[in-house]
């Protein structure tokens, strides 16, 4: 019996490589078609002039030169910046208020409303957008309502969504409200991780709910404040649904974002090309985000 | 283990207690801030029932007013404009259809990650996490130019294949590190017993792996739901339209004159969602901290 048991191990498993194939085959085959194909093509593509219809000409990096001089390409760039920018200072210390507060204040109420802070999170992106409309609509949304039976001129007078200095703000706001649950659950999940004795131990010296807050909890959960600074950024690049849908990008250029010129290049004007440079960029602008969150993370580690 | 009978001599009981009877200005002021931040989430989602149930007539002159009537034509209009019957079930469909391309791929994938570890699954390992980073806006342009190759465009499997293929590194990771934690001793004690791979895997692992398998179908199914950008690129005629893409056609198909219907499709639409949530309001946030966790 040992005997036999010790040759199996010498020779070759081939059930236990069969085996592996099998179980890995499925999840590679779809990875392989439909991601990692399509990444390597989109790197060929951003290198071409490529239309719809038309042959691909081999136009080296004449596409993103071209992006540079793209008054759309360049409004939706800094307009990832400033959105990262303002849902930083913005939608984080917000959602810390909540988290903290929350789990601080452990009234039957606060237990209740937990859960109502993250359900704007679950709604598709299509929802939120028709609700917003819903709300911001010049005609006849929520806002223009109440203006008008209040007698309110002036509100009556603001077009959200028409006034291009205005647009950028109530898109940022209807996203700040669909967003923002997750980063208060996110909080919420790393503050009731810290010890109890640091709580207890604050109280001792009688430091009271603020001054626990800034001394104990900010410097506790900073690795999670940082990677929800970086995820915010990682979103503002990839940000297309929601603009899309209740401004498509306008009006002008006012709310457009990476993925808008993107989808327009690509798929109204069908420069193949062009768009595949702009998800080159979005993809590189990613991954220096992704690099120096690991960097975070191996600093918090060590 | 001194500790605890010194604390209570310092008055900390004392002081949850007297919190508790008379409540300090600041805890008042907080509780009235949360209770706004709460309605401010809620608000939206609940006007839309002021004014789903009006007539035109009876929104022009009283849009504040409770509703005199439970009118429900104005759910049938918004039902039938965009045709949100038919949007459902082509989204019921490509919701199965990600479930069951991204679960069990991602479950296999996982167990060979985790109880299988050589230098050749761990750089494959590494292969499939590096998918987790990738924005699908990166790719948008090659996959629709693939799915019109494998005459996939237009095709519900086109649309959901697609949808897998960004979900099935999230769930290998998370598949991966569940095998993880199941005790290495099952395993060989199955072994010592005869069972072979197979056997180990489809008889005692899978049928442990439950919790995972219900947060990983439960979420799959929220985000094959929510989907609208592939969606938009993938789909293009009327009749395969989710019930995202629906959705976001209808203030361009009622116009912004007929608030009552909107109001009304506003709520049809974000029902199905919010009941979701309110059921499995614990799972859902259980999967989403841990995504969070992962990422971070």
């Amino acid at each position: 019996m040992a005997t036999a048991q010790n040759t199996m191990k010498k020779s070759f498993d081939w059930s236990e490589l069969i085996f592996k194939i099998v179980l890995l085959l499925p999840a590679f085959l779809i990875l392989g078609i439909f991601m990692f194909y399509p990444i390597v093509e989109t790197f060929r593509i951003s290198l071409m002039r490529a239309s719809g219809l038309g042959e691909e000409v081999f136009i080296g990096f004449y596409n993103y030169i071209k992006l540079f001089s793209n008054e759309e390409f360049l409004a939706g760039l800094l307009h990832v910046f400033q959105w990262a920018f303002w849902s930083v200072v913005i939608q984080i210390p917000l959602a810390f208020f909540i988290a903290f507060t929350c789990t601080n204040y452990k009234t039957r109420l606060i237990k209740g409303l937990r859960g109502v802070y993250y359900l704007s999170n679950v709604l598709p992106s299509a929802i939120t957008a028709m609700l917003g409309l819903f709300i911001f609509q010049p005609n006849s949304g929520v806002i223009v309502t109440l203006a008008k039976t209040l007698g309110w001129g002036w509100l009556e007078r603001i077009d959200f969504l028409g006034d291009p200095k205005l647009a950028f703000w109530s898109v940022f706001a209807l996203a700040t409200w669909a967003y923002i649950g997750f980063g208060i659950i996110y909080f919420m999940a790393n503050i009731e991780q810290i010890p109890a004795e640091l709580r207890e131990a604050a109280v001792i010296d009688g430091a009271n709910k603020w001054q626990y807050a800034r001394y104990i909890v900010v410097p506790q959960i900073s690795y999670a404040l940082r990677i929800q600074a970086i995820l915010c950024t990682v979103g503002s690049l990839k940000l297309f649904d929601l603009p899309w849908m209740v401004t498509t990008g306008g009006p002008g250029t006012s709310t457009v974002t990476l993925g808008i010129t993107l989808y327009r290049e690509g798929f109204l004007n069908w420069q193949y090309g062009k768009a595949a440079a702009i998800g080159v960029i979005i993809f590189l602008l990613s991954l220096a985000f992704t690099i120096v969150q690991f960097s975070l993370q191996r600093e918090s580690q060590n | 283990m001194k500790l605890q009978p010194d604390l209570k001599m310092t008055g900390l009981e004392d002081l949850e207690e007297s919190r508790k009877n008379r409540p300090s200005l600041a805890s008042v002021v907080i509780h009235l801030i949360l209770i706004i931040l709460a309605s401010a989430v809620i608000l939206p989602l609940i006007l839309p029932f002021l004014f789903a149930f009006k007539t035109p007539l009876e929104f022009a002159y009283h849009p504040w007013n409770l509703p005199q009537q439970f009118r429900l034509e104005n759910f049938q209009i918004a039902w039938e404009a965009v045709k949100l019957g038919q949007g459902m079930f082509n989204t019921f469909i490509v919701c199965l259809g990600a479930i069951l391309t991204t679960v069990p791929p991602a479950a296999m994938a996982g167990y060979i990650f985790s109880r299988y570890r050589t230098k050749v699954t761990n750089v494959l390992f590494y292969v499939v996490m590096a998918g987790f980073f990738v924005p699908a806006q990166m790719v948008l342009i090659p996959l629709y130019k693939l799915d019109l190759k494998l005459q996939l465009i237009n095709t519900l499997p086109g649309l959901f294949l697609a949808i897998a293929t960004f979900g099935i590194p999230f769930w290998t990771m998370i598949y991966r590190s569940f095998f993880s934690t199941l005790p290495a001793e099952l395993m060989e004690a199955a072994k010592i017993d005869g069972a072979g791979h197979w056997m180990i895997f489809f008889r005692i692992m899978l049928p442990l792996t439950k919790s995972a398998s219900i947060l990983a179908v439960l979420l799959t199914f929220m985000g094959a739901w929510s989907d609208f950008m592939l969606s938009l690129i993938l789909l293009n005629s009327q009749n395969l339209f989710t019930l995202q893409l629906r959705v976001s056609q209808f203030m361009g198909q009622m116009g912004a004159n007929y608030f009552p219907q909107y109001a009304a499709g506003v709520i049809i639409s974000a029902a199905p969602t919010i009941i979701l949530y309110i059921i499995f309001r614990k799972k859902i946030i259980e999967g989403t901290t841990l995504a969070g966790a992962l990422k971070g």
